[in-house]
């Protein structure tokens, strides 16, 4: 069998049979819950609630502040206890809504009962996508229903469901796919209406054949679609790899998807789709994965926004005895975003905690030496770009080589190189830096012209 | 969670490789082939190894103490450079030469460059270069079983036969590290493992075997290939030298172009070149390539690459048409260009050269039968070579073959005497041809060379009259070399001192000169 995949990647351990098997399970909080105004990218959301008033699960209690931004639905019931700057996962404080959670999650009004899909119009589509708030729930928060109108809906040749997860640790998505694969398979039917020229493509890594399993089941008979399995390797689940797959095609950061034809969207936020669109219910819950070596119970579970971390890995059953965690991560340890507290709500993109029992990165930098000029990372950089010639570039402040001869600006921060290399560099550290220096700059000169 | 977390950048995940397993792996790699050298020649090679490989250790420690940096022997780069030197080195250079040498290597090319990563050339290369131009004659002495000779190659390069499957196992003279099975099997490890990049190593050998096709003389004859292939440390330089990290260009493009340029020199100085050890040489001037290289041959990302092809349908195969990066074509244009240039060349010039030979001829008859008005063909002359179709003549000549004669005539018409053309095959340096003037009364008249390419300085030395006149008025059934010097009698020719081997070829072509004309001519028996 030809291995569907891209050029490039990395084998990173996968650590899935941490939490593989555990069931999705339902975790319902009792602390107050946080909804940090900015949880996409975008404008962040306006509050539309004040200090004192009730809310309850589903009603919306800010929202979005122009096209490309997003409301922020309350997923618990209770009141709203302050409006105020909160420290979030990334360690800076934001405008964040603080409701007290009664603990009772009474629905508001209004959704939980199936439509029939045949009455429901395509504008109807989109307008219930925005109106629940989905962002993709693959990581970036991208609002969907910018990325659902595409400035030509004909010309859309493949709507990729993707179900890769190549993140290691995280299973949430392995297990959502065993169990809601009809509304996941219903969920990207409804997309594919606003795409009549398009095939459903459901892109799935060979490591979770119980996942393709399933979803080949519930495909089974549609025409449209199909699934399509992937060779198990990192980052296939980052949308170009996925569309290089898939389309054949490379195309430039400058570019989106939908410019070659492609829509791709997390196997979450499709649920989430179906979900909006046939009960109209808002998005106030997603699947998560807690996992990591340090953890007692790993697992997968369906939070609700706002949750702290902490709350829900004391309720699952903390740390192992004995075992301090060195690392938290929001997310898996690819892509992850180390925290320094566990005390920050989990957001709408949040996918996982991963706690980790050693610190690779500490262990890398006691191996660190000088480049060797082996090349791996070049030969792992699924972009085809040269790292190892972009860092010296950019520790030289030669910019201009950077940009306009290296293209690093091309970079989708991956981090393959940097595992790679056997000479222990943060090399995507310094091209992270190298991009916001190059950013700034232009900035600069753009606000010099004014 | 009461204790600190730790805060870093993305990805907090590392493979296992590090710098010093990728060094030990290369250090296994080349284990094999210590091992045969220290078989095969013996326990001095066993020492010439640990002081190289101590050498360049101790001189990473020292440096990195005196010079408070970091440690940095224990990532085993240096323990790579120092057993590289000495599998590069006689087994019988005496001790403090792989001490110097690896000293050498490590502080100069190494930490004063900057340490891992920063040198510009390969630290190993460097130091055996060193010692060849400080220490030439113990750097060139190979002694196998107590008996000094040749290497492989040097005979190779005189034209000789050699026995490549002792070549290929490293049963001959040579390095330490001249196993080239071993270096093989070694080097195709790391390759498999992804340590050294196939790019290199595979264009160095491809861009090699084809200079030595095209231009070699002998064509793509398998056992002329393999002979230049395993010998004069092609392998050990393509597999172990030419992808050293540092100094290779970091893009697969330009690991391609370097490994090219790297095969292309070897070939030009394996066969135009006037030493044996020149391998190394090229790589070293590959390796200054490299900065070159790294700064105008840049990859570009993937989606601004040509031949990008958008696939209408569902996934196919990999595109058929694989793209072939530029400058292998290019090189390939020039190789070829080059190659048909050059035949082309010889091809237009090859009748004015034969022209020019025969005026060279004629010339030379003069010279030898100063009495002769004219020349004419003599029957019994031109019937006999004939015969002889070209073969080697008589017995006792060694390599001789008979050209032209003629018969000398003044201006009444009266033959005055013959002139013979001979050619020996024994010359030191090819063939060497010569005219033979013989007197009616069968003495020697003179000689005259019309090929000669031996040695300057020795054997060309017989050109000189104070050899050539010895022949001169002698009428002698053979002429004998005497290698002494200081002959007295009638047939004892002085040899050119120091040039026995062309005396000796020159006698012998005389003596067949002498007994075809008296058979022939003569009607002697």
């Amino acid at each position: 069998m030809v291995k569907n995949t891209f050029r490039g990647g990395v084998h990173p351990l996968g650590h899935k049979e941490l939490s593989r098997e555990a069931p999705l399970c339902e975790f319902l909080p009792t602390g107050d819950m946080v909804f940090p105004l900015s949880q996409h990218i975008g404008k962040p959301a306006r509050c539309i609630v004040k200090k004192g008033d009730g809310v309850l699960v589903g009603q919306r209690i800010a929202e979005a502040d122009g096209f490309v931004s997003s409301h922020i639905v309350c997923s618990c019931s209770g009141k709203v206890k302050a409006i105020e700057k909160r420290r979030t996962l990334t360690g800076s404080s934001m405008d964040c809504i603080v409701v007290e959670n009664d603990g009772l999650f009474t629905p508001a009004e209004g959704f939980g009962v199936r439509e029939n899909p045949d009455n429901i119009t395509n504008e109807d589509i989109l307008q219930r996508v925005q109106d629940a708030g989905i962002v993709g729930l693959g990581g970036a928060g991208f609002p969907t229903h910018v990325k659902l109108r595409p400035k030509n809906p004909d010309a859309i040749r493949y709507v990729i469901a993707n179900g890769a997860e190549c993140e290691p640790y995280l299973t949430c998505n392995d297990q959502l796919m065993r169990v809601k694969s009809d509304a996941i398979v219903e969920g990207l039917e409804l997309i594919l209406r606003l795409f009549p020229g398009a095939e459903g493509v459901i892109a799935i890594e060979d490591n979770k054949p119980v996942a393709i399993a399933a979803m080949k089941q519930a495909a089974s008979g549609k025409k449209h679609i199909r699934v399509l399995p992937l060779k198990t390797k990192y980052p296939q689940g980052g949308e170009r790899s996925l569309i290089r797959v898939i389309a054949g095609v490379d195309f430039p950061i400058s570019r989106l998807p939908a410019d070659v034809g492609c829509i791709v969207d997390n196997v979450g936020t499709i649920y989430a789709i179906q979900r909006a669109v046939l009960y109209r219910e808002p998005l106030f819950s997603h699947c998560f994965t807690l996992t990591g070596e340090a953890v007692r119970n790993p697992g997968n579970y369906i939070v609700r926004d706002g949750t702290s971390f902490a709350e829900l890995l004391e309720s699952s059953g903390g740390l192992k005895d004995g075992v301090t965690a060195k690392k938290a991560l929001a997310g898996g340890p690819m892509m992850g975003i180390a925290m320094s507290s566990l005390d920050v709500p989990i957001q709408k993109q949040n996918n996982g905690l991963t706690l980790l029992a050693e610190d690779p990165n500490e262990q890398a930098q006691a191996q660190m030496t000088a480049c060797l000029r082996c090349g791996r990372c070049t030969t792992v950089c699924p972009v085809g770009l040269l790292p190892q010639l972009m860092a010296d570039a950019a520790i030289d402040g030669n910019y201009e080589r950077y940009e306009k001869k290296l293209r690093g600006l091309e970079c989708i921060q991956c981090g393959s190189c940097t595992y790679i290399c056997p000479a222990k560099r943060p090399l995507m550290q310094i091209l992270k830096q190298a991009k916001s220096e190059i950013t700034a700059r232009k900035r600069a000169e753009a606000g010099g012209k004014k | 969670m009461n204790t600190a977390l730790n805060l870093s950048s993305s990805p907090h995940a590392r493979d296992k490789w590090t710098t010093a397993f990728i060094m030990r792996v290369v250090l296994l790699a080349l284990l094999p082939a210590t091992v045969i050298g220290v078989i095969n020649a013996g326990l001095h090679a066993l020492l010439v190894v640990l002081v190289s490989v101590a050498s360049a250790v101790l001189s990473e420690f020292a440096f990195d103490k005196l010079c408070h940096r970091p440690d940095t022997w224990k990532d085993c780069s240096a323990a790579v450079t120092g057993l590289l030197l000495a599998l590069s080195l006689s087994p019988s250079v005496p001790l403090h030469l792989p001490l110097l040498g690896s000293m050498f290597a490590i502080l100069v090319c190494k930490c004063c460059f900057g340490g891992l990563g920063k040198n510009f050339i390969n630290p190993a290369l460097a130091g055996r270069c060193f010692l060849l131009i400080s220490f030439g004659s113990a750097m060139s002495s190979f002694q196998v079983d107590a008996t000094t000779s040749a290497t492989p190659v040097a005979l190779l390069m005189t034209g000789e036969q050699v026995d490549i499957t002792k070549m290929f196992f490293g049963f001959t003279n040579g390095v330490i590290g001249s196993s080239a099975a071993a270096l093989l099997v070694g080097g195709l490890a790391l390759w498999a493992m992804d340590i050294i990049h196939g790019e290199i190593c595979f264009s160095v050998l491809g861009m090699f075997t084809l200079v030595i096709g095209l231009f070699g003389g002998q064509g793509f004859n398998l056992q002329f290939l393999m002979a230049n292939l395993f010998g004069g440390g092609v392998i050990m330089g393509a597999f172990f030298m030419a992808t050293d990290y540092v100094t290779s260009p970091v893009t697969k493009l330009g690991q391609m172009v370097y490994g090219m340029l790297i095969g292309l020199l070897g070939g030009i100085f394996r066969l135009y070149g006037g030493t044996a050890d020149s391998f190394s040489y090229c790589v070293i001037t590959g390796n200054l390539f490299v900065p070159l290289i790294d700064t105008y041959i840049v990859a570009k990302p993937y989606a601004y690459r040509r031949f990008q092809l958008i696939k209408q349908s569902s996934i196919a195969g990999e595109p058929l048409f694989k793209r072939i990066p530029r400058p292998v074509i290019v090189l390939t244009v020039i190789a070829l260009v080059s190659g048909l240039a050059l035949s082309g060349v010889y091809a237009m010039t090859k009748d004015t050269i034969e022209d020019q030979k025969r005026a060279a001829q004629a010339a030379s008859f003069l010279v030898v039968c100063p009495e002769a008005d004219h020349f004419e063909t003599d029957p019994a002359i031109d019937k006999a070579i004939a015969d002889l179709n070209g073969g080697v003549y008589g017995s006792g000549f060694g390599r001789v073959t008979i050209n032209e004669g003629f018969a000398a005539l003044d201006a009444g018409g009266s033959t005055v005497g013959h002139a013979l053309s001979v050619t020996t095959a024994d010359g030191f340096d090819g063939n060497i041809t010569l005219a033979v003037g013989i007197g009616a009364d069968g003495a020697v008249n003179g000689i005259s060379f019309t090929e000669l390419n031996e040695t300057p300085g020795m054997g060309m030395r017989v050109d000189e009259s104070e050899f050539k006149d010895q022949f001169s008025g002698k009428a002698v059934s053979r002429f004998t070399l005497n290698k002494a010097g200081g002959s007295t009698a009638e047939d004892e020719i002085d040899s050119v001192s120091g040039a026995s081997t062309t005396s000796g070829a020159v006698v012998n072509a005389v003596n067949a000169a002498l007994d075809f004309y008296r058979t022939v001519v003569k009607g002697e028996n």
